[in-house]
């Protein structure tokens, strides 16, 4: 019988969370935005919105569309650059009651080890996400994560530039995810995000014209769920550093299967424009699944899907 | 447009009332008393699917009295046909009182409001208001039918003097709502609501007439709290709603872009480079 609370704690490379869950980068600004619908006491840690080198307007609009179970975006890396975003916007994260985690983007190796170097050696910075994988930036913005020399090439740079957690985000829209992860695993990452939106398209067919300014977006959402706990299996097959599960996440179930699959923490993105209060909802929920089990800790299930022999079960999922 | 701070957060509603205006097109009257105390003209909600099926849909806040704050909407997808046939009694979650809405301040005497179609749901707010004040408030209402000309009584009853137009000659005026106000004299403030094309109209003739107008936007939220960057629209670096990002390495661009939600919904037309 377990005598206290089952544990949620995680750790992610040198990052001590409290709960297993991240928001998404992107989905949740710093952080801010939510404080007043929900409760970010009870969050693992925000992932920052990806900054880059230089500023970027970002993509025209429209810039997002909602699809059958999930939403196409195309936001495009909107963000002030580098420069002015350590001088006026990480300041404002030195005080904030929740970890963040500082999100990289670039177009070239030099791009990530520059604005890498410089937010990593902040103390507001509790770790770094390189997002080599946004699928709204030309046509160049995943070539990182489609690759796997190039992902070798981007992670061992940053890494030699810092000691702090670097989590590597990779991208679904590839023949072979579970090489990408080797090598960036090789090239010392000390955590994988999987996955980043999986590319799609929707147009309207009565002006014919593409529904995202774009032309192109990353779909995100429960349509994406199965892709991304697939995503999951596959890497954790390969790489013995933490996997961070992501990929419509909606409810504790959801979070669940990802950790079944060899995520150590799961990030939740898209299902906080359903309702705010999801990832509070979700580490109650998980407590109480570790406790109605007599497991200590959420450690316990990383993993353990049961792949060894076929069930003839029902797949019990939402959609039945 | 001043930004304000209000006291944002999660209601738990129930639903005390709801109306077929015509078909399709539904108020629905929620017991919410902090939400209907802090609802400031022009203002929205993001509510919360009761099935936690879909993303939330971003409402204006149609009227606010005592304890009752109510929403009115068109059905025009999943999300909206799913609030659309909630029942008196059901727990409805809402997220609010959210966004800048409309600047009243500086005394306007007389104000046009323009409203398109759905539009009509953001506008009951600041006319009320407007009336309180002693402005003398005209209601230019346009839509593509007559059947779609929903609550144009309840303008009158609030002392608004009201023109109509539709698209298809059924009620008032034979075409569009900005034709009315193209022939309109004296105003000294135009607000509006409504689809983008006639935002856009309504932009233009405030320019040739010469009068300020206040445009609160359509667009697509995925978070509705400044949380994503989906929902931008171009505006000058000089507008008071600018976020204040850096100069555009690219040209040195003087337009921003600002966020619908947070920075908006409400916009002076003058300031958007759209």
């Amino acid at each position: 019988m377990v005598e206290t609370q089952p544990s949620l704690a995680v750790k992610i490379g040198k990052l001590q969370l409290p709960y297993p869950t991240l928001m998404g980068s992107g989905c949740y600004g710093s952080g801010k935005e939510f404080v007043q619908f929900a409760d970010l006491r009870k969050i693992g840690a925000v992932v920052l919105k990806s900054v880059t080198r230089l500023p970027r307007m970002g993509n025209a609009t429209p810039r997002l569309v909602h699809t059958p179970a999930g939403m196409l975006n195309a936001i495009g890396l909107q963000n002030p650059g580098i420069d002015w975003y350590l001088e006026h916007e990480v300041p404002k994260y030195a005080r904030l009651p929740w970890r963040v985690v500082g999100s990289v983007a670039g177009f070239s190796v030099d791009d990530y080890a520059y604005v890498c170097e410089r937010l990593a050696a902040r103390d507001e910075i509790a770790g770094i996400e390189l997002n080599i994988s946004c699928p709204n930036v030309a046509s160049e913005g995943e070539t990182f994560a489609c690759n796997p020399q190039l992902t070798a090439k981007v992670v061992r740079t940053c890494r030699d530039l810092t000691d702090k957690t670097l989590i590597v985000k990779l991208s679904p829209n590839v023949t072979d995810i579970a090489a990408i992860a080797y090598e960036a695993e090789a090239a010392g990452a000390d955590a994988l995000a999987v996955i980043n939106t999986v590319r799609g398209m929707a147009i309207d067919v009565d002006t014919w014209h593409p529904r995202l300014g774009n032309v192109t977006g990353g779909l995100s959402g429960p349509a994406i769920r199965p892709i991304a706990v697939l995503a999951v299996y596959e890497v954790a097959r390969v790489v013995t550093i933490p996997i961070v599960g992501q990929g419509g996440i909606e409810t504790t179930r959801d979070a669940l299967e990802f950790f079944l699959a060899g995520a150590t923490a799961v990030s939740i993105g898209t299902a906080n424009f359903t309702d705010p209060r999801i990832p509070e909802r979700i580490v109650e929920e998980l407590r109480e699944y570790l406790w109605n089990r007599n497991l200590a800790s959420i450690g316990e299930i990383v993993g353990k899907a049961n792949v060894g022999f076929a069930t003839a079960h029902e797949y019990e999922g939402d959609e039945g | 447009m001043t930004t304000v701070d209000t006291p944002s957060r999660v209601h738990a509603t129930l639903v005390t009332g709801r109306r077929e205006l015509a078909p399709g097109v539904v108020l629905l009257e929620l017991d919410a008393p902090e939400l209907a105390a802090s609802a400031l003209p022009g203002q929205f909600v993001m509510a919360i699917p009761p099935s936690g099926e879909s993303a939330a849909t971003a409402l204006g806040i149609y009227e606010a009295q005592m304890r009752c704050a109510s929403l009115l909407f068109f059905v025009t997808g999943k999300r909206t046909r799913e609030l659309s046939v909630m029942h008196v009694g059901e727990r409805l979650d809402v997220v609010g009182p959210l966004g800048n809405g409309f600047d009243l301040s500086g005394s306007p005497r007389r104000v046009a409001i323009v409203a398109g179609g759905v539009g009509i749901a953001s506008v009951l707010l600041p006319a009320q208001a407007l009336i309180r004040a002693r402005a003398r408030v005209t209601l230019l209402y346009g839509a593509r039918t007559a059947s779609l000309l929903v609550e144009a009584q309840r303008f009158a009853d609030a002392g608004c003097e009201v023109a109509l137009a539709t698209d298809d000659g059924t009620a008032g005026y034979h075409g569009y709502v900005t034709d009315l106000l193209e022939r309109s004299r004296n105003h000294d403030l135009i607000l509006a609501c409504g689809p983008s094309p006639m935002l856009r109209a309504v932009a233009r003739v405030a320019h040739q007439i010469g009068v300020r107008a206040q445009l609160s936007l359509e667009e697509t939220f995925a978070c509705g709290v400044g949380g994503c960057w989906g929902c931008v629209v171009p505006i000058v670096r000089t507008s008071a709603q600018a976020p204040s990002f850096p100069p555009e390495s690219a040209g040195g661009s003087d337009v921003v872009h600002a966020r619908i939600c947070k920075e908006g919904p409400v916009f002076w037309s003058n300031e958007l480079r759209w």
